[in-house]
């Protein structure tokens, strides 16, 4: 297929998976429609966190401080602001402190840059909650005026799209092609003309405007918020699962792997606990052994691949236990020896 | 080449300035000083040799000039601006491009998407015709991935992954990379190495057709110092980190210096001194 028909597939799924979120509340139970508000909610956030963590390879655990600021801030906001006010006030600020952290650390690579985002999460949250000890004098905050069922589920799929769709174009623009250059080859794309300094706080800052207008949305679903929840950094990391078993640099990779995920998450979660969170990690370890494109990556191909695997495995196994490997081992010593 | 050249040196006196000016770089890392006050200017349309024993600080001169590892002092200037301790996103838009010792191609693309990829980030350069047309200094050449790859004799692999095809071709899409990005000036870090022998000898012919249909100035280091100096019209010859002479081939071969340092008696014997 050539670029065009690309784009125009992409899109139409786009769109034919739009119409199916759209008409959901009309039919579906308040637990499914709850459902797949976490669902969008993922959706959101690692596709926006694979639009530049996966293209440039740099693994950003500061997803929850995002949230969490845009949580805040339309906690606090929305008894002045409208709704989508609020929204854009919440993505605002996480843009701001995305240009800030990311001038700070984004000339670090690899393990490092993990580590400082996540302790930058840590400070960030910390300080929030210092400051409404100290300062407030209340550990959180009850969320009075809260839009109703709709105007939620409507705002998160308008961002759900609106993240898929930038990832649809992103990929096709000069700044997606720097992005993945940087992921390539960070040095090689700087001599090539990219301002990669300039490029990767852009990047970033797109990654962390997603993330706070997610908590912004997201924050009046709880009615109460403290730094505990909205911090909590297990957003963060189930982001970067999310689309790391997805298939990071994939377009519809976090997509799958998000519903897979919050399908998984409610249902295990009410009934097995434990098994949820273990089920969680060994998804994470089969698709870095076996899948390491993501489950985005899986073709038909794949699937008679592992088949045909399997099968030698087996083979290789009745041989050996049959004692056919053991005889014929002992053949080759004694020609030998003669 | 018709205008004045008095030993390669100190041309823009009286011309043009120089394309890229070293004045005094040092570079150092930690207590080593691997590039000590090297003064070079390079001025258009040359065909310059850097040669130095290994651990000469050969490599570290072209990461300094060419922005990847900002000098701890000493400035740089190319084309009357001061880039020093620009990134070398800055270079590359004054026209200073640059391969790379290993092969830095981006293994995961094809052949022709690495080549589009300088292309694209070529435009940075302010332009003349914002909404149409093109820069009227570019080349016909390196106008299109085509005609790059056409150049560089890899238009048969154009399709092909980078990290499919053979390291030789690798060092030819390195420099087509560099080419892409349509420089002036073209720093190119031991592109013959680990070829043949008439792979090198392609390599030259295609480097000095390079300066010669393209107009590039052309720096080239080279580990094979026969091939380099038969090339070349000017040798830049460092060791340790300083720069022990800058003259034509046959004056460089008979500097006692720079025999002592490098050269050994294999050379005076191959060369007719």
């Amino acid at each position: 297929m050539t670029d065009r028909q690309f784009l125009i597939r992409d899109l139409l799924v786009l769109f034919g998976l739009t119409g199916w979120a759209l008409s959901l509340p009309f039919y579906g139970s308040e637990f499914m429609v709850s459902m797949a508000l976490t669902c969008l909610m993922y959706v959101t956030l690692s596709s926006s966190w694979a639009l530049f963590c996966g293209s440039t390879r740099y693994l950003s655990l500061a997803t929850s401080a995002f949230f969490g600021i845009g949580a805040y801030t339309s906690a606090l906001a929305l008894a002045q602001l409208s709704w989508l006010q609020s929204i854009a006030l919440g993505a605002a600020l996480a843009t701001a402190v995305a240009v800030v952290m990311g001038a700070a650390v984004l000339h670090l690579r690899g393990t490092y840059f993990a580590v400082l985002t996540f302790g930058m999460t840590e400070l960030i949250r910390h300080a929030i909650t210092y400051f409404e000890k100290s300062v407030t004098g209340t550990v959180g905050r009850v969320l009075t005026v809260v839009p109703e069922r709709d105007a939620i589920y409507l705002t998160m799929l308008a961002l759900a799209v609106l993240a898929l769709g930038t990832s649809i174009g992103l990929r096709r623009t000069r700044f997606g092609l720097a992005l993945m250059g940087i992921g390539a080859d960070e040095q090689r794309a700087q001599t090539l003309g990219v301002n990669t300094r300039l490029i990767k706080i852009a990047g970033f800052a797109m990654t962390a405007a997603f993330a706070g207008a997610v908590g912004a949305a997201m924050s009046v679903r709880w009615t109460y918020i403290d730094p505990h929840t909205v911090f909590n950094p297990f957003i963060g990391f189930q982001t970067v699962l999310i689309a790391l078993i997805g298939g990071a640099i994939t377009l519809w990779g976090p997509l799958i792997a998000a519903i897979v995920f919050s399908l998984l998450a409610e249902t295990l979660r009410l009934k097995l606990p434990h098994l949820y969170m273990m089920s969680l990690g060994l998804l994470l370890i089969l698709s870095v052994l076996y899948l390491p494109g993501g489950l985005a990556s899986v073709r038909t191909d794949t699937a008679r691949g592992w088949w045909r695997d399997t099968q030698a495995w087996w083979r290789e196994r009745r041989y050996e236990w049959s004692g056919d490997k053991e005889r014929d081992k002992r053949r080759e010593r004694e020609r030998r020896l003669v | 080449m018709s205008e004045p050249r008095v030993n390669g040196l100190h041309v823009h006196e009286h011309g043009p300035p120089p394309l890229l000016e070293a004045r005094a770089v040092t570079v150092r890392f930690g207590g080593l000083t691997a590039v000590d006050a090297v003064d070079a200017s390079f001025g258009a349309g040359e065909l310059v040799g850097i040669i130095g024993p290994n651990g000469a600080g050969k490599t570290t001169f072209f990461n300094a000039i060419s922005g990847v590892t900002p000098p701890t002092s000493g400035r740089l200037i190319a084309d009357g601006r001061d880039l020093t301790r620009k990134g070398p996103h800055r270079y590359a838009a004054h026209g200073i491009a640059r391969t790379f010792q290993t092969p830095r191609v981006f293994a995961d693309m094809p052949v022709r998407s690495n080549i589009e990829f300088g292309l694209k980030f070529a435009g940075r350069r302010p332009r003349r015709y914002v909404f149409w047309g093109e820069e009227k200094s570019v080349p016909w050449a390196l106008r299109t991935p085509e005609s790059i790859l056409t150049l560089i004799g890899l238009s048969a692999q154009a399709g092909l992954p980078a990290a499919a095809v053979t390291p030789s071709q690798q060092r030819l899409l390195e420099v087509g990379m560099a080419l892409a990005t349509r420089p002036r000036m073209l720093l190119l870090d031991e592109v013959a190495a680990g070829l043949t022998e008439s792979e090198v000898e392609d390599m030259a012919r295609l480097i000095r057709r390079m300066r010669d249909e393209l107009d590039l100035t052309v720096v080239w280091i080279e580990h094979a110092v026969t091939t380099l100096l038969r090339h070349v019209e000017r040798v830049i010859v460092l060791h340790q980190g300083r720069k022990i002479a800058d003259a034509t081939p046959a004056d460089v071969v008979r500097n006692p210096e720079v025999i002592e340092a490098y050269l050994g008696d294999e050379m005076i014997e191959g060369e007719p001194a």
